[in-house]
């Protein structure tokens, strides 16, 4: 029982890595930047969510002013910390190190201005009922799920059959042709930023009324993006989600048998391994480059 | 006064040995570690458990820890021998997360949360000797011998690896053995100053040890200039000087000057990175070399 239960637990928290990995994943395809402070944008969004509740907005509102703080992060980072920075050398490391210090920034402000340590959201949709002996399931579990699939579904046919899905696909492939074609780099670039960013802000949402957020939480989020970007196979935004919610559904197993502090050393050692042993992914094709 | 200015001479001297140890694998052989802390640990735990069990002598402690935290360094050359880049650092990230976890549960060894207290004042040879001249020694030492591998063909070999690692491998430089010899001396440096900064505290505990700090040596290394002899040593000065000039600021409450100066670090990385990649000492050397 305490297995069925941990699974569905499991699937919780995948959904929500599902959901930021494949954020950080279309990002890192699309624009090959890899975007440290998607954790904050994250971060950013659960706090938004978390203000506009305490003041007593009503929750659409709630979830508009987290996507919107997301999504502005994201293209605010493109626009004025990654684009001058590609302008004249853009390294990974320099890349790295400007997009660290935005997070650092971020976060101590949080703890400024937010206060420090654990922030949740109090609803009653968090509250599991049992639904069969011992196992309960709270009404946020089919949120998460339900929000994951139908985002994933969306993602997908904007991807295949709109014009700037087919573009932004091109952009991962080929940036030169895309000018050719007389299509504009920049502005794809900034899209794939929204779009990512915005995918944040509902995993966000959640996790505020779940676990609870505090200032430091990019930290964890990125890991978990990260290492599911590597374990999915990097340019497979399928693997990304895939990895994610198998990461998710990991680290709640493990907990039959080790204690919570441990659950993130799971992903870790995950990772490890598929760094050592197959840095190319589940679906990654050998990097010949 | 004197105690004051003696306590940062120490702290700079324990940091200006853990920027230099990072700047040798980061500035040299390219490998963006940020689990620099880990090994700071690891070296401060080990140097605190030789001087509470055994004798608090500086130099027995210093090689006990730079054995321990050199020996396991090997965790962090294993991944860069395989990957580099994004996936490397991914891989650090993960291993100081994951430390900071061992270091706070493995009771019997770090004392977890509350830490190990009450470390005995050091000596060297049965004679009491203070922190300082011992941690400015190591510093000198560590520097030079920067200097010269960095200048000899060791050297030459890291930062050829840095550059085009293939080209490297096809000019017969063994890379495998060139990134683990450098993660070890870098990693076992970072576990000197451990021991050094157990000793120097007589106290140790996890909070030392967190991501924040590693991220405080590489902000050290970046602002004052990568793959320089003397950047990271003014980086450390620099952001060291950093919470005393804080504290001359009468509006600011004494609680949150912390986050203020994550701030003002966060704020200079991110806009060196876009206005001088070079760092602050990096772009004038570079300068002199071309002229």
């Amino acid at each position: 029982m305490l297995f069925l239960q941990l699974l569905i637990n499991g699937l919780q928290t995948g959904a929500i890595y599902a959901l930021t990995a494949a954020g950080f994943a279309l990002i890192f395809g699309a624009t090959r930047i890899f975007h440290f402070a998607h954790g904050t944008a994250f971060t950013l969004a659960g706090y938004a969510f978390l203000f506009a509740w305490r003041a007593d907005w009503p929750g659409w509102a709630g979830v508009l002013v987290a996507v919107a703080a997301a999504t502005l992060f994201g293209m605010a980072m493109e626009r004025f910390v990654y684009r001058p920075i590609q302008r004249h050398e853009g390294s990974f490391f320099t890349v790295f190190v400007a997009a660290f210090g935005v997070g650092i920034v971020v976060q101590n402000l949080i703890g400024l201005f937010a206060g420090r340590g654990l922030a949740t959201v109090d609803t009653p949709l968090s509250f599991g009922t049992e639904v069969l002996p011992e196992i309960f399931v709270a009404p946020i579990l089919w949120i998460a799920i339900g929000t994951a699939a139908v985002l994933f579904a969306a993602l997908t046919v904007f991807l295949t059959r709109s014009h700037a899905g087919v573009a932004l696909r091109a952009l991962a492939q080929n940036p030169d042709l895309i000018r050719t074609y007389g299509l504009s780099a920049n502005g794809l670039s900034v899209l794939a930023f929204a779009i990512g960013s915005a995918l944040a802000a509902p995993a966000a949402i959640i996790t505020a009324m779940t676990s609870g957020l505090n200032e430091a939480i990019g930290h964890q989020v990125m890991l978990i993006s990260i290492a599911a970007t590597i374990v999915g196979g990097i340019g497979s935004l399928r693997g990304a989600a895939l990895a994610g919610l198998m990461l998710g559904v990991a680290e709640s197993l493990a907990l039959q048998f080790v204690d919570t502090q441990w659950a993130e050393a799971v992903s870790f050692l995950v990772l490890f391994a598929f760094i050592l042993f197959r840095p190319s992914g589940i679906f990654g094709v050998a990097a010949a480059r | 006064m004197i105690a004051y200015l003696s306590n940062l001479a120490t702290q700079v001297a324990i940091f200006g040995i853990l920027a230099a140890t990072l700047n040798f694998i980061l500035g040299y052989a390219g490998i963006f570690s940020i689990a620099h802390a880990v090994f700071f640990g690891l070296g401060a735990y080990a140097g605190a458990q030789i001087a509470l069990l055994l004798v608090p002598d500086v130099v027995l402690a210093c090689i006990v820890a730079a054995a321990i935290a050199g020996g396991l360094s090997l965790c962090l050359a294993l991944p860069a021998l395989r990957v580099r880049g994004e996936y490397f650092v991914a891989a650090s990230l993960g291993l100081q997360m994951v430390a900071v976890t061992l270091f706070a549960e493995l009771k019997p060894l770090t004392g977890g949360i509350g830490g190990l207290v009450g470390i005995p004042l050091p000596t060297l040879f049965g004679v009491p000797v203070g922190v300082l001249p011992v941690a400015l020694a190591a510093l000198a030492l560590i520097l030079l011998a920067t200097a010269l591998l960095a200048r000899g063909s060791f050297g030459r070999t890291l930062t050829a690896i840095r550059d085009a690692e293939s080209a490297a491998e096809a000019l017969g430089k063994n890379v495998a053995a060139a990134k683990t010899l450098a993660v070890g001396f870098a990693c076992a440096g970072a576990g000197v100053a451990g021991a050094l900064y157990a000793l120097h505290t007589s106290f140790v505990n996890v909070e030392s040890f967190t991501m924040d700090y590693s991220v405080l040596m590489m902000a050290m290394v970046i602002i004052g200039g990568t793959g320089t002899l003397w950047g990271p040593l003014i980086g450390t000065v620099l952001l060291l000087s950093l919470p005393a000039a804080l504290a001359f600021l009468p509006f600011l409450p004494a609680t949150e000057v912390g986050a203020v100066q994550q701030i003002i670090i966060g704020l200079a990385m991110t806009l060196l990175m876009i206005f001088r990649p070079a760092g602050l000492v990096g772009d004038l050397s570079r300068g002199q070399t071309t002229a």
